[in-house]
């Protein structure tokens, strides 16, 4: 590529020609991903009266707001619960990753170094649940969920979240490089499996834990159809569903759509653009293993 | 650089993952017990249990009273000779996969291809792109049904603004579930580019010095050695997005709940009504099982194709 106009005899006026429309197509491209966002944002940051005055007509007011306020921000938190669905979230996020990674670091484990009787049926189940997605099962693990008891609790949100197939499959494939003589080693000096698990394998495999944690929090801070059917009382309302409750076509409602979805999405792009680099690493070497 | 380093860069490639096999692993079948119980059970709980309650279901019929009676395959024939709602969810899901699944995978080809540069902008438009799939699909149907609004919404305005005519968007049958596809192609393009980068960025520069020695240009390399490279990373992202295409609940329950007219009323959805609205489990979980049958095929599809690595 890089001698491509030596070669390929390109003259001058080619090449310039199709700089500008490289940068004419980033710039297109730029405006249809940005629009949206910045238009939300600007939105959410005035005053709630004056939405659709300034939605249309067209004007450079429309994407910059003259008077920014909070107010709109302070009304969901104060009058819509909005907060409590934030804590929800985080709740079921962080239980979800505390007991899943655990579980599927474990189950990883297993089958990246152990021979065990059954192995390649485990390895079956992990890999049928790792391709049924999470919606196809919700109408079903509704009635499990209701028949175990624990509908319209956090346990409900949080427990089918857990086992889950892609995270074991990714740690599988991580721990697959970790020394085979390494635990050998640990192993003959005495040191029993849970202290080789805890002090060497998962210290020795931050890259997967994280992508692991990203992932299982994107699931559960994104979810809105299982916690939709899972919970009825506002005590439980995660915060996708919160988001959804204010839809509606009255512009006192945009104010309140506009702000809820930019609170609802600050998390998880913040946590996205922190460990971006890794994340991506890790969600794209999924298609290759 | 001579013609041998064509043959050298196809000899370099590596020749298939070296597997670990069992010479190094242990044999403590109790300890690897443990390990996996946890998991095991999780996953026999909540994601087998609930794939065999959707089977069992789907040949039950609940009366008024709530008494369970085993009906055969009475709910599957139903749905299949007399159901037209039914149909009319096949009908609008078939239409939305065969439409948004091929135009994801070549737009986000696309960006991807644009965006494999070392520039120093590149990696700004990279994140640019992927923002969007941090945000939830509520989130973005919350945005683009503001955004679509007939009366006020962003797109009328910019129409209005280019002297066009207002669309109705998601009020018309005819556009609705263009703009959900639209907005779908929106939050996942960037997704599925990074895959197609990651892709790009395993094939061996050798590959292309040796094409431009032979005299190919530009667009005869994209064509004729980065696709074929790329078929795996391409049946990959195809298969993975019709899965989750295949399923889609959220625009469709925040945004047109199924309409206007039917014409959004997909699968997932018309699943859900079923259950919930209606309370006919029957009908809801004989979709849902149609709905799991399709994806399993599908993954199994994926598995093959994934496995069916492309040597360079």
């Amino acid at each position: 590529m890089r001698h491509a106009h030596r070669t390929h005899g390109t003259n001058h006026t080619g090449k310039m020609f199709g700089r500008l429309l490289t940068a004419v197509v980033l710039a297109a491209l730029a405006l249809v991903f940005i629009v949206p966002l910045w238009w939300t944002l600007a939105s959410a940051l005035r005053p709630a009266g004056s939405l659709y005055e300034y939605a249309n007509p067209l004007t450079w007011r429309t994407f910059f707001p003259s008077r920014i306020t909070l107010d709109n921000f302070i009304n969901i938190f104060a009058h819509l619960g909005f907060g409590r669905a934030l804590a929800n979230s985080f709740i079921v996020a962080f239980g979800t990753i505390a007991m899943g990674i655990v579980v599927s670091a474990m189950a990883g484990f297993a089958l990246a170094k152990f021979v065990f009787p059954g192995k390649s049926i485990f390895f079956f189940i992990v890999l049928l649940t790792f391709m049924v997605p999470f919606e196809a099962i919700v109408i079903p693990l509704h009635l499990v969920v209701k028949r175990i008891g624990i509908v319209n609790t956090y346990w409900a949100l949080i427990l089918p979240a857990v086992g889950n197939g892609l995270g074991i499959f990714l740690f599988k494939q991580f721990f697959e490089e970790l020394p085979t003589e390494l635990l050998e080693a640990a192993r003959v000096d005495g040191a029993s499996w849970l202290s080789i698990f805890t002090g060497i394998v998962i210290p020795l495999s931050v890259p997967a834990v994280v992508t692991v944690v990203v992932m299982m929090f994107l699931f559960q801070w994104n979810s809105l159809f299982w916690p939709l059917v899972a919970t009825y009382s506002s005590r439980y309302q995660v915060v996708q569903v919160a988001v959804a409750s204010h839809v509606t076509a009255e512009e006192a409602h945009w104010a309140n759509s506009f702000s809820s979805a930019i609170a609802a999405s600050l998390p998880p792009m913040l946590l996205f653009l922190g460990v971006q680099k890794q994340y991506v690493r890790g969600i794209s070497s999924t298609g290759f293993k | 650089m001579d013609a041998r380093r064509v043959g050298r860069a196809r000899v370099d490639a590596p020749p298939g993952p070296a597997r670990v096999w069992s010479e190094s692993m242990f044999r403590d079948s109790r300890a690897a017990f443990w390990f996996i119980l946890p998991a095991l059970v999780f996953l026999c709980l909540f994601k087998i249990w609930p794939i065999a309650v959707s089977l069992g279901e789907s040949f039950m019929q609940t009366s008024i009273s709530g008494r369970k009676s085993f009906v055969g395959l009475e709910n599957y024939a139903y749905l299949l000779h007399d159901d037209p709602v039914f149909w009319g969810s096949v009908r609008v899901t078939l239409l939305y996969s065969l439409v948004i699944n091929p135009l994801a995978v070549a737009v986000s080809l696309a960006l991807a291809l644009l965006l494999n540069r070392r520039k120093w902008y590149v990696g700004f438009f990279r994140t640019l792109c992927f923002l969007p799939s941090a945000i939830s699909l509520s989130v973005v149907a919350v945005i683009w049904g503001v955004m679509l609004d007939p009366h006020f919404g962003l797109a009328n305005s910019l129409l209005r603004m280019l002297g066009l005519q207002p669309q109705p968007f998601l009020t018309s049958s005819g556009q609705a579930l263009w703009c959900l596809m639209a907005m779908s192609l929106w939050r996942s393009a960037g997704y599925w580019m990074m895959f197609f980068l990651a892709g790009l960025q395993g094939i061996p520069q050798e590959v292309y010095e040796a094409a431009e020695i032979d005299g190919a240009s530009g667009l005869t390399r994209t064509f004729r050695i980065t696709l074929p490279l790329l078929a795996r990373t391409m049946s990959f992202v195809l298969v993975s997005n019709t899965a989750f295409n295949f399923l889609t609940f959220a625009p469709v329950f925040i945004l047109t709940k199924g309409g206007p007219m039917r014409s959004t009323n997909m699968l997932m959805y018309e699943s859900y009504k079923s259950a919930f609205v209606n309370i006919d489990l029957g009908r809801a979980t004989a979709i849902s099982s149609m709905l799991l049958v399709v994806i399993l095929v599908i993954s199994i599809i994926e598995l093959r194709l994934t496995r069916a690595s492309f040597q360079y």
